[in-house]
């Protein structure tokens, strides 16, 4: 059960291991020379996720949403663009370690056409890659590639942020004010519910908030509690949004 | 480990040990917070991952290389555009790839436009690309980058 849960959960990975599946039936050499052209790939992740996992970390904590939003947000202009051509051409991996980065990035501010540049130029003008297009069909192929390139890519920008408004973009992490109470956490000590009577109550052994969302001067209250909390069960919208798929 | 990669461990790891310096509780905490984002994300990747196999296997380079060379030139950029779309080749194969068909004299407009394809349009991460950013976003990312990158191979093939 927990298998099939999972699998629904996940339906993308579903389909691809349908795939694997089938073929391996049908053609196991075929399978078992996809999954061998898959370990390039595999061993790039492992060397380059842990590091954007590190890099996000140290963008949040390092660099104020002040500082983002004023380089890179909506009025951030030319120089913005120039930002985040720079920021995207000196990263290192494949254009899904962008995603996480790209995300934080959005999340303090940057606007849509910076992130569309930074998606850009970490897929197509990175560095190494520049010098193996010399060595393989000349400077001026490169040269000219890199132009038209950037040129495009600020294009891009532009016409992206002009379709896609910040309102498309899924909100998940950030706007819901609620709270979660993380129930595999929870021991049921009902401290939370002693403390506010009108805010918690105990629901087969766990607490659960009573009425959401949450006033200001409730939420106030409830983050009181939760700091008293024994487990740390209660998550805050702050940090709520940590919160894997899920869990809640 | 290549060497932009490896100096970006670098960078990283000395910016971390600041992080840690400056404000070790808010660090731990924003490591919770990047590691559930980075959870939902991993299925994702892993599917990716397993897919670029998969279609590499469908579509190997002798393939694609037939599609970049042949004769009718229009056909044969769009072709490789959707080609380029739907594979993810690393570039130290595409680059070579391209520099033989060159040198054996095929036009360089397919080429092009399978290279910028192959970096920028991404038909296997879109997936992953619209759980993060929604559906809009996506499409109209990769859409409009699918355009471009037909713009810059002809642009190319005026210039050299």
């Amino acid at each position: 059960m927990k298998i099939l849960n999972f699998l629904k959960q996940n339906k993308f990975l579903s389909l691809v291991l349908l795939a694997y599946l089938v073929s391996f039936i049908l053609q196991p050499q075929f399978a078992t020379q996809a999954f061998g052209n898959s370990s390039y790939y595999f061993i790039e992740m492992i060397q380059i996720m842990p590091m954007i996992f590190l890099l996000t970390v140290v963008i949040d904590v390092l660099i104020p949403k002040k500082v983002i939003i004023k380089h890179l947000g909506e009025g951030s202009g030319f120089k913005g663009s120039i930002l985040a051509l720079v920021l995207g051409s000196i990263s290192a991996g494949p254009i899904y370690a962008a995603f996480p980065v790209s995300k934080l990035l959005l999340k303090k501010g940057a606007s849509i056409g910076n992130i569309v540049i930074i998606l850009s130029a970490w897929a197509v003008v990175k560095v190494p890659m520049l010098a193996n297009e010399v060595k393989f069909l000349g400077a001026e192929f490169m040269g000219t590639r890199w132009i038209l390139t950037v040129i495009s890519i600020f294009m891009m920008g532009t016409i992206v942020s002009t379709i896609v408004k910040k309102e498309d973009l899924p909100s998940g992490e950030s706007s819901p004010e609620l709270v979660v109470i993380n129930q595999s956490y929870c021991v049921g000590c009902s401290l939370c519910e002693n403390m506010g009577p009108n805010l918690f109550e105990m629901i087969d052994g766990k607490a659960t908030v009573k009425q959401q969302p949450l006033v200001p001067k409730q939420m106030a209250a409830v983050k009181n509690i939760a700091k008293k909390c024994p487990v740390n069960a209660i998550l805050v919208p702050d940090n709520a949004s940590q919160l894997p798929e899920g869990v809640a | 480990m290549d060497p932009l990669t490896l100096s970006m461990w670098g960078i990283t790891l000395v910016l971390t040990g600041i992080a840690l310096v400056k404000n070790k509780e808010k660090t731990f905490q924003s490591m919770k917070k990047s590691k559930g984002m980075m959870s939902n994300m991993l299925g994702s990747i892993v599917s990716i991952i397993l897919l670029i196999g998969f279609v590499l296997t469908l579509i190997p380079p002798a393939t694609i290389e037939q599609v970049l060379g042949s004769s009718n030139q229009v056909v044969a950029s769009i072709v490789a555009a959707i080609v380029g779309s739907i594979t993810l080749i690393p570039a130290f194969v595409a680059f070579p790839l391209v520099g033989s068909l060159v040198d054996a004299g095929a036009s360089i407009v397919p080429g092009v436009a399978f290279l910028t394809t192959l970096t920028m349009v991404g038909v296997v991460t879109f997936p992953l690309e619209k759980q993060e950013f929604g559906t809009k976003f996506a499409l109209t990312r990769n859409g409009i980058s699918f355009v471009f990158a037909l713009i810059i191979a002809i642009g190319m093939g005026v210039i050299l």
